[in-house]
């Protein structure tokens, strides 16, 4: 570390761009997680035709049962049906005085096992189900995930874009610098050719120099990213920390760091890699 | 008969402002040979002893130093030749922010020396150079002549089987030319090749070692010659 000043822009650069990432990929990462709280609790309502008669029923979850990804069914009937609102209504449940259970139409509840319970698997079980045809209606809340799903992607694939430009700037600045680096040690580097050290010799230091580089600027990024993320939990308003209860905003698992860490490294490494290659060249 | 340790074939050097350093020179240096490169400022002495180093790429023509063929557009061996070699240059290339033992022993740290041995040796190289009271003085408070003693010293620390030096004695007196001549004798003697370019001919005519003698670019007498028989060239001629 000759040269103080370009080693702490060259540091700067890299938290700030490695700060921008991790912020995209720790944003991704709790959405992903919301995404599968959400996909772990979808079920499929298959609401039955006015008329099953009662006979129908225990063939029809047999079959059903045997769908592929299906893992429980369970029959709800229209009396049943009554009094999961009624419950849900509370003190207002006084509104559904005077319905008759017979209007509310009996539905099966379908829990998928685990490996369907996404966006893409389970248009493939409400196809099936969609073939029976005492079914009248299949929902499963299909607009949200997707929707969602569509969020998560584009926002995965805005990380890995801005990752991409990011990635080339920090090549780019930490050569720059570090040729800076270079040029102050210019007459120490023209004497080692002069006495025959070798090219390993003369590049490894710069080389570290760029690891080390890379790692502090990343691992700078991971500190900095974890105070925001602790920031935020103190200025949530007290309005939103109930709502906030039930989505946990998650910081990154530590393979993530890692990651990000030796995503660091490497580009540090590549960097003065750029730089020695067009400056340290033997003369 | 021995085998030449430098060949250098019709090699010719022409910088792109079109000035001809070196004109189709063909020559042989065997091993443990003392040859004075003689001739003017300017006759190409130095680009000689600089294509010899891979420091510069002749134009044309071949070169090979100790079996490697130098002037090859693959050849990337740079620091394995330079090992081969002591070189003193005219500028002496000497790390200003360090110390004059720090010098020396650079050359042999870069090539895997450890710390205390390589200042150990520099110590002694000194000596042999009348420096041993200035080794920790800082570079730059040593005059000229005294810098050019670090250069030879760092030439010779790692005892190089081929030295080149390039006006070594320029910036020295009288009597430490003799002494810093008196070492390369000595270094000659026990088999150390050396090719010793100059521009000062009493110099040379004071030791019967082989001459090429140089002169715009080309050599003059590349065979063994009596040194007596080197025509006079004064300095800044």
């Amino acid at each position: 570390m000759g040269n103080l000043f370009p080693n702490f822009i060259t540091i700067s650069i890299i938290v700030i761009s490695m700060l921008i990432f991790s912020t995209f990929t720790l944003i991704a990462f709790n959405l992903t997680n919301l995404l599968k709280i959400w996909e772990d609790k979808i079920e499929i309502i298959a609401y039955l035709k006015q008329g099953t008669s009662s006979r129908e029923v225990e063939p029809l979850l047999n079959k059903t049962r045997l769908l592929e990804g299906v893992e429980v069914v369970r029959y709800v009937s229209p009396y049943d049906a009554m009094d999961f609102m009624a419950t849900k209504l509370g003190r207002q449940k006084s509104l559904l005085e005077g319905i008759q259970p017979a209007l509310l139409p009996p539905s099966f509840e379908i829990q998928l096992k685990k490996d369907y319970r996404n966006s893409t698997k389970i248009k493939e079980v409400v196809a099936h189900l969609e073939k029976i045809r005492q079914f009248e209606e299949i929902q499963y809340g299909q607009e949200w995930v997707e929707t969602f799903s569509v969020l998560v992607h584009i926002l995965r694939l805005t990380q890995w874009i801005l990752g991409g430009l990011l990635l080339i700037g920090i090549v780019f600045i930490t050569s720059n610098t570090l040729q800076l680096t270079i040029s102050s040690r210019r007459e120490e580097i023209e004497v080692m050719h002069w006495v025959g050290a070798s090219p390993g010799f003369i590049r490894i230091p710069f080389y570290v120099e760029g690891l080390l580089q890379g790692l502090f600027g990343g691992g700078l990024a991971i500190l900095f990213l974890f105070l925001l993320h602790q920031g935020f939990f103190l200025y949530i308003p007290p309005s939103m920390k109930a709502w906030m209860e039930k989505i946990p905003v998650l910081f990154l698992p530590p393979e993530t760091i890692a990651w990000i860490l030796l995503g660091g490294m490497v580009l540090g490494f590549f960097g003065s890699f750029v730089a020695s290659m067009r400056v340290l060249k033997y003369k | 008969m021995n085998e030449a340790i430098i060949e250098m074939d019709h090699v010719s050097k022409t910088y792109p402002s079109q000035i001809s350093a070196l004109s189709d020179i063909t020559l042989e240096i065997l091993p443990g040979e003392f040859t004075f490169i003689a001739g003017p400022s300017g006759s190409g002495k130095t680009t000689l002893l600089r294509i010899l180093c891979c420091a510069e790429r002749p134009t044309s023509g071949e070169v090979v130093v100790y079996g490697m063929h130098i002037t090859d557009p693959g050849f990337k061996k740079i620091y394995q030749l330079r090992r081969t070699m002591g070189i003193v240059s005219q500028d002496f290339k000497l790390l200003r922010d360090r110390t004059v033992n720090e010098n020396v022993a650079f050359a042999l740290e870069v090539t895997g020396h450890t710390r205390k041995e390589a200042k150990r040796k520099a110590s002694d190289m000194l000596s042999r150079v009348g420096l041993e009271e200035r080794e920790e003085d800082p570079i730059l408070a040593l005059s000229a002549g005294e810098q050019q003693r670090v250069a030879i010293a760092r030439a010779l620390v790692n005892s190089p089987p081929l030295i080149l030096a390039d006006e070594p004695t320029g910036n020295l007196d009288a009597k430490m030319t003799l002494d810093i001549m008196g070492t390369l004798t000595d270094l000659h003697q026990k088999g150390t090749t050396i090719l010793f370019a100059t521009q000062f001919t009493g110099l040379v005519k004071r030791y019967s070692y082989r001459v090429i003698r140089i002169l715009d670019g080309q050599i003059l007498n590349g065979r063994k010659v009596d040194s007596t028989q080197v025509p006079e060239v004064k300095p800044g001629e």
